[in-house]
């Protein structure tokens, strides 16, 4: 297939030692589920690869999945980086991570729902009341308010890591406006679009049943006396950088994608401003914040929300999903008593791991962190896509003193866990033409509604592009692969 | 209805988006028809005037409305075009009103078909890359070709992919509107021309080469010559474009179109006095009910009362729908 000009694609892949290899062996050889996989990839060479990488661009921009970027004066569309090389995961694998994601998610739901109310969980001395009283998160005008099916997060992102024992650890449970979601869907279309052939030799589970499940999960969660509800996707507006997630899942769920503006609250129940008048609004699927959902109950200098929405709420005449205030549960404080809360409220042992996670406001946890930075990731406890990380073994003196100093002055705003070893995956890289090993990671998307959940079968699998680099998130310039969850094994 | 659980009235704002995705699609296919005919005639026109190239540019930029009014500059031809095709500064520009039909389509994709939105952003990014300096120089005729072509295709997937309700009207609309409006406007420009330009066939403007140029600008030439088995003269030229019902480009078609895209959204039998619907109606009466030879001594007042008709339609639309 190839001229001997023109190298295969593997031909300089180095695999380093300590590191997890989803594909290959320690000896080398490739793993039994990647076997074909591997065969039918590494036979192209790197011009081949180069132009389906090329198509698979294309695609994403002619889907316009694309994001703005600033640069000198002038706007540029860029697309997030997508790589072709798939990642597998086995039937049986999936299954613990399908169970642990819904145990986790009703456990915060559960969490949730006692914390607004009779706070059992810290009278029984499970979790301490400063971890709630000091969360940013935290709502009081949420106290005693019963949301529809008792529902606060039906949409949950649970972020994953295959440590070197070759586990899967969570990192973070995410569930105020989990993102994401779409780039499953578009990384599976960009990949048939480019390589349709590689499906006939392995059955991956659909992902675009995702949208309609989601739809079936908002409408368990009707206010009172509604029979047809009119459910709608509100989103800040177009120059949001998930705007392309939240009109691809109204368009999926066939509902309107509204804006602050095109809505209204009269007598407590809202309504969006049509053609031809106003018509009422019973389940808001919101990608935005807390904070800025409406500025008579939160930032009065909020312009994306809708004045008077949080008291239709309260009444009951609409629903919020994700639920204000669940900020609070997902917070990385909370996160280290995950194992307590699932015990606490499900009498279950949790299905998937936790981290072994620091708390830096305890005293005796917080000398450990101060005295073994060097093997210690810290982190921030409230702030999302991968901002404030400090990864210990890759500062210098003077930056670890910096950091002594600030977690030091803030203990409760800080956390610090073993520094894990992500698994890596083959990756191509571009300026290289060709495969080398990046860091992964895995978003699955969990739903709850009231007796009804869904996982997506499938989920992100996101790499960090920059070598040994172990951050993420696509604000820290990371990419994304398609990732398949086999109906049988291969 | 069915299985159907509940039907929801679209979103004001997002009609206001949709109704000018329409019209900044029908738009561009207009300027880059016109710059297409009218360059290439030009290269072997009959008439010394309209065979020069100044008076080709000064036509192109008096039809996007940015007229030279010095008649002793000198235009430059690569700027003119780079200007009318490619320049994103100009509102006016091929390229600008590809990306306001895009950023329109943005803003409502989640009520259009995914092939539309593919076909639009597709489009977009053919006209985001093409390289200037070959447009300019050797790309004019497959730049402007390729424009023409997908704004057919976006019709095409508007017709044959969306649910014929209210986003479809207002699309519909949208492109009717400004069809009728580019209609007047390129006769306008052309008239204009004609003017300047007598004497390509017995010095007369009734019999002027400009006509066959005007019907090609608006892809009617070969129609034209169907229906009336004759050389285009300004009469027949004028009754085609504006009068007559069957041709896709006339104004009378255009505003049937209206009529009946705006009785999906205003069902009321008889439209109140103060409605879009009743503007739609008379204006359409108004053109029904008109001879050529009426409106032969006055053409430039007579079009100029439709353009003038055109905009009062649109702005009540905009009041009476897209107030949000």
């Amino acid at each position: 297939m190839h001229e001997k000009k023109d190298p295969i694609i593997f031909s300089s892949y180095e695999p380093r030692e300590g590191l997890f290899d989803e594909v290959f062996e320690d000896n080398g050889s490739v793993k039994s589920i990647y076997k074909t996989l591997f065969d039918l990839y590494g036979g192209h060479s790197v011009n081949d690869y180069e132009n389906l990488n090329n198509k698979a661009k294309a695609s994403f921009f002619n889907q316009g999945i694309t994001f703005q970027v600033y640069d000198n004066e002038q706007t540029q569309e860029k697309i997030f980086p997508f790589d072709l090389f798939p990642r597998i995961i086995h039937p049986l694998e999936w299954e613990i991570i399908e169970k642990g994601a819904i145990q986790r998610s009703r456990a915060l739901n559960l969490f949730l729902w006692d914390i607004y109310h009779d706070k059992k969980i810290i009278k029984d001395k499970v979790v301490p009341l400063d971890l709630l009283s000091s969360s940013e998160h935290y709502l009081h005008q949420m106290m005693h308010l019963d949301p529809p099916g008792k529902i606060y997060n039906h949409i949950s992102g649970t972020d994953l890591i295959k440590h070197s024992d070759g586990e899967y650890y969570v990192l973070e449970d995410n569930i105020r406006c989990p993102s994401g979601v779409s780039y499953v869907i578009c990384n599976r279309t960009a990949l048939k679009r480019a390589l349709f052939g590689v499906f006939n030799h392995y059955q991956a589970h659909s992902v675009t049943n995702y949208a309609g499940n989601l739809l079936q999960i908002l409408e368990t969660v009707i206010p009172r006396g509604v029979d047809n509800p009119n459910c709608v996707v509100i989103s800040p507006g177009r120059f949001n950088s998930a705007y392309y997630e939240h009109s691809y899942l109204a368009k999926a769920m066939g509902v309107e994608l509204v804006e602050g503006q095109d809505l209204f609250v009269e007598n407590d129940f809202v309504y969006m401003k049509t053609i031809n008048g106003p018509e009422r609004v019973d389940i808001i699927y919101r990608r935005i914040d807390d904070a800025f959902i409406d500025p008579l109950e939160f930032r009065p200098d909020s312009a994306l929300g809708v004045p008077g929405l949080f008291a239709a709420y309260k009444k009951g005449n609409v629903c919020l999903a994700n639920a204000p205030g669940t900020g609070v549960a997902d917070d990385k404080a909370v996160y280290t008593y995950m194992p307590e809360i699932i015990k606490y409220y499900l009498d279950e042992a949790p299905i998937l791991n936790n981290v072994h996670t620091y708390r830096c406001s305890r005293p005796d946890e917080l000398k450990y962190v101060l005295e073994n930075i060097d093997k210690l990731v810290i982190k921030p406890v409230d702030e999302a896509g991968g901002y404030g990380i400090s990864i210990g073994n890759q500062l210098t003196k003077s930056e670890i003193e910096k950091v002594k100093a600030t977690i030091k002055e803030h203990p409760r705003k800080y956390i610090a866990q073993p520094i894990l070893s992500l698994s890596v995956h083959p990756t191509y890289i571009e300026e290289e033409g060709s495969f080398e090993q990046r860091h992964v990671d895995l978003r699955t998307f969990t739903l709850l509604g009231k007796d009804k959940d869904f996982v997506l079968k499938g989920g992100l699998t996101r790499v960090a592009l920059r070598k040994g680099n172990l951050i993420v998130n696509s604000s820290q310039g990371g990419g994304s692969k398609d990732t398949w969850v086999l109906k049988n094994e291969a | 209805m069915g299985l159907k659980k509940r039907s929801v009235n679209m979103l004001a704002r997002v009609a206001n988006n949709l109704f000018w995705m329409g019209r900044y699609i029908e738009r561009s296919e207009h300027i880059a028809r016109y710059l297409n005919v009218n360059y290439f005639s030009s290269l072997d026109a009959p008439h010394e005037l309209s065979q020069s190239r100044q008076f080709m540019l000064r036509s192109t930029l008096f039809m996007i409305g940015d007229p030279v009014n010095d008649t002793d500059q000198v235009l430059d031809e690569e700027k003119v075009l780079f200007n009318t095709a490619l320049n994103q500064e100009k509102d006016y520009s091929i390229i600008s009103n590809i990306k306001s039909a895009r950023e329109n389509a943005n803003s409502a994709r989640d009520l259009i078909s995914t092939g539309l939105y593919e076909a639009i952003n597709r489009f977009y990014h053919y006209v985001l890359n093409y390289d200037t300096n070959f447009f300019v120089k050797k790309g004019l005729y497959d730049f402007t070709v390729h424009v023409t072509e997908q704004t057919a295709v976006l019709r095409g997937k508007i017709r044959g992919s969306l649910l014929h309700d209210q986003v479809y009207a207002i699309i519909m609309l949208g492109i009717n509107i400004e069809r009728a409006t580019q209609i007047i406007r390129i006769i306008n420009a052309k008239y204009h021309d004609a003017l300047l330009a007598t004497g390509s066939y017995g010095d007369q403007v009734a019999h002027s080469f400009e006509w066959t140029t005007l019907l090609k600008c608006i892809e009617s030439y070969d129609m034209m010559r169907r229906f009336y088995r004759k050389t285009p003269t300004s009469l027949s030229t004028l009754e085609f474009l504006i009068l007559n019902g069957d041709c896709p480009r006339s104004v009378m078609n255009s505003l049937n179109q209206i009529y009946r895209h705006m009785s999906v959204l205003d069902k009321a039998k008889r439209p109140a006095k103060d409605s879009t619907s009743f503007l739609v109606g008379k204006l359409r009466a108004e053109i029904e009910f008109t001879k050529v030879e009426s409106i032969e001594c006055n053409v430039q007042e007579f079009i100029q009362q439709i353009l003038e008709k055109l905009v009062e339609i649109s702005q009540k639309m905009e009041k009476e729908f897209f107030n949000y």
